[in-house]
């Protein structure tokens, strides 16, 4: 299939996941053989496709490829991680169509012609092969008003670059996971234009402490002088391609080519009943040369109106052993 | 005879004539809680077997002598609160005797999903004319404006917080009241040898209760990998089940599992009821036990990563220089005494 068609919105998501299903079946031998183990081969409905677990890309490199698109080159993206600890790669065959659904997804929440783009990124920048990174920098190289930058590491926000964002009419847009944006706020004595957005990329536990999503949001909030329904997030990560966003309150959506479900930890193959708990399953058509079909560790809950809300990581220690629980003992 | 010798007597004689064949109490508990599928016979059986042979072996006595109960140090006055959990029978029977035994009032919230066999001592205990107050319930709104001095419960981290919210909400807990949590969940095994009787001790630390107790062996350390020793060992496994059928059947993310073993093609053996892969992670799933080949340095490296969600590290062989260890056939037969999470049950 023509890669680009998953940005078609006249054709199905449905067809298109059976087809990206039949796609990687076929050429990924690590999720054709998961699926020959669950005896799942012809799914008729999108809910049949069985989700990878995230853990795969720890663990072996995903890849789905014909021969010739094997030979082209590649680029590898990592997750960041303390050392001792496993990290994902995930290898993408192309990077145009990364950016592309990079750029798709952020102009489906986003007049991108509106905006400056910064990104403030300690940590992050010390992993060279950080998907976030190369995220920001795609979307700071696109905006063409020579505005858009990574802001210097440990260097309060200058008010006159604030004033001359301003100045351009263009919004500023603000990036950065929460330990960078508190830390920013510590040493920036500014007040940032009351339309500013600031777009929060996680990093909910901090080497400091930790803190609620909605108690960030309201100390960013107050501490840059924006209302809160202005600090945004972005849920993605270096196993997947496309992104979803939450504008103002804690529900994500995703865009079209990315569908999100929520499902029974104890049974993977089932979706939880709307505002059950359970773990956030992706199926990100972008993913057409690795694995579109997965399984996070990241507990989430869905609304009625198809928006997910992310709760953390899930905690797998309740599991087992010994555990009294006020609601199930 | 001094006032807690005479507490001590009563107790271990009450427990005794509890454990005997012909309690009707007991057989009526048993039933019951097999009726209902809470857990098997066999599980039951095996349970109240390992507890008769201790108190018959004078455990209750050696405990109190061990804590050094007396009339001048002991725990009367105490209101103590004990969550039990409900994983495997008779899982809170250990702080229940250890609670009384001590000479506090005990008040336990029963676990549903084992609510008669512990019932069925307590009443014994009752009618044992005992000083100290015993109260139970499976209703934990039944403890309200108890203000207990000391709470023992067995959780995780992240239930922690919730059980004390609610125990504050009902002034079941107060802030003067001492918390004892205990966090951990899986025990770890250092296998060196393929002697038929480590195998079979092997396999009841693994299998006996589904594998659902802290005690129970979820991860094997061992110089052998797993292809060398899968099928000598799946045969004791058989032998175990035909005369221990497990009693709750894994859920479908075994299968799921199973299914991503084959895929990134880590070794494992598929035993129906039981997974078991060849992997250093956290076992996290029920009914899978996670074998690693490696050395004490192994051990030692995991027994640190998994930190306190490790009960017990046992050893089939000598002793392991720079670890504590218990040997892998105590590993469901525990002495009275056993420490959960490394701390006593009675501390005075």
């Amino acid at each position: 299939m023509d890669a680009y068609q998953i940005f078609d919105e006249s054709i199905p998501f449905e067809e298109k996941a059976i087809n990206i299903f039949e796609f990687q079946k076929e050429h990924n031998s690590i999720y054709g053989r998961f699926c020959k183990a669950l005896g799942i081969q012809d799914p008729s409905k999108v809910d049949e496709i069985p989700l990878l677990p995230i853990q795969a890309f720890k663990e072996k490199e995903i890849v789905t490829a014909q021969e010739k698109e094997l030979s082209s080159s590649y680029q590898v993206f990592q997750s960041s991680g303390t050392s001792g600890m496993s990290r994902s790669r995930h290898i993408v065959l192309d990077t145009a169509l990364y950016k592309e659904s990079i750029f798709r997804g952020f102009d489906y929440f986003y007049d991108s012609g509106e905006f400056v783009i910064w990104a403030y990124t300690p940590e992050y920048n010390l992993n060279p092969a950080s998907s976030l990174i190369w995220m920001l920098n795609a979307l700071i190289e696109r905006e063409n008003s020579g505005l858009s930058k990574f802001l210097e590491l440990n260097r309060p926000l200058s008010q006159e670059k604030i004033n001359e964002v301003a100045k351009s009419k263009r919004r500023l847009m603000l990036f950065g996971a929460a330990f960078g944006l508190l830390d920013l706020l510590e040493i920036s004595k500014v007040e940032l234009p009351a339309n500013t957005i600031i777009m929060e990329t996680g990093g909910m536990k901090t080497y400091r402490r930790e803190i609620s999503k909605s108690e960030l949001h309201q100390i960013l909030s107050n501490g840059f002088g924006i209302p809160v329904t202005n600090i945004h997030s972005e849920y993605g990560m270096t196993e997947l391609l496309s992104q979803a966003y939450s504008q103002g309150s804690e529900w994500f959506k995703s865009v079209p080519w990315m569908k999100v479900s929520i499902r029974d930890p104890q049974n993977p193959m089932r979706e939880v009943e709307i505002g059950e708990e359970g773990l956030i399953g992706v199926m990100d058509l972008a993913n057409l040369y690795s694995c579109s079909f997965i399984l996070t560790g990241d507990k989430g809950i869905m609304n009625g109106e198809g928006k997910f809300n992310v709760l953390g990581r899930w905690n797998p220690e309740n599991l087992r052993g010994c555990n009294f629980l006020i609601d199930k003992d | 005879m001094d006032y807690f010798q005479s507490h001590i007597e009563k107790i271990a004689k009450a427990t005794r004539e509890w454990l005997q064949p012909d309690n009707q109490s007991l057989k009526q508990a048993i039933e019951q809680t097999v009726d209902e599928g809470l857990f098997s016979f066999e599980d039951i059986k095996f349970q109240i077997r390992a507890l008769k042979q201790k108190i018959d072996t004078g455990q209750v006595e050696e405990w109190a002598r061990r804590t050094g109960l007396s009339d001048q140090q002991n725990a009367k006055g105490h209101k103590v609160f004990c969550l039990h959990a409900g994983n495997l029978p008779l899982v809170g029977f250990q702080d229940s005797l250890g609670t009384i035994l001590s000479g506090a009032d005990y008040f336990g919230k029963l676990s549903n999903k084992d609510p008669y066999l512990l019932e069925s001592y307590l009443k014994k205990l009752i009618e044992s004319d005992l000083e100290n107050g015993i109260q139970h319930s499976t209703d934990i709104n039944a403890f309200e404006d108890l203000q207990a001095d000391k709470v023992l419960f067995a959780g995780s981290e992240h239930s922690v917080n919730p059980v004390k919210e609610k125990l504050f909400a009902l002034k079941t807990a107060g802030d003067a009241t001492e918390f004892v949590i205990r966090t951990a969940k899986f025990s770890v095994a250092y296998l060196d040898n393929e002697e038929p009787a480590t195998l079979r001790d092997m396999i009841e630390a693994v299998f006996r209760y589904g594998g659902r107790g802290c005690r129970s062996v979820a991860v094997i350390v061992s110089p052998f990998s797993l292809s060398k020793v899968k099928c000598h060992f799946t045969d004791y496994v058989e032998e175990f089940w035909l005369k221990n059928p497990q009693h709750k059947k894994p859920k479908e993310n075994l299968v799921y599992q199973f299914a991503f073993n084959k895929a990134i093609e880590r070794d494992q053996a598929w035993l129906d009821d039981f997974l078991v892969q060849e992997t250093e992670e956290f076992p996290e799933i029920e009914c899978t036990l996670n074998w690693v080949k490696g050395d004490y340095q192994k051990l030692k490296e995991l027994k640190e990563r998994f930190g306190k969600a490790v009960q017990t590290i046992y050893r089939t062989g000598k002793h392991i220089t720079g670890l504590e260890t218990e040997f892998l056939s105590t590993a469901q037969t525990p002495d009275l005494w056993w420490q959960p999470d490394g701390t006593p049950v009675i501390t005075l």
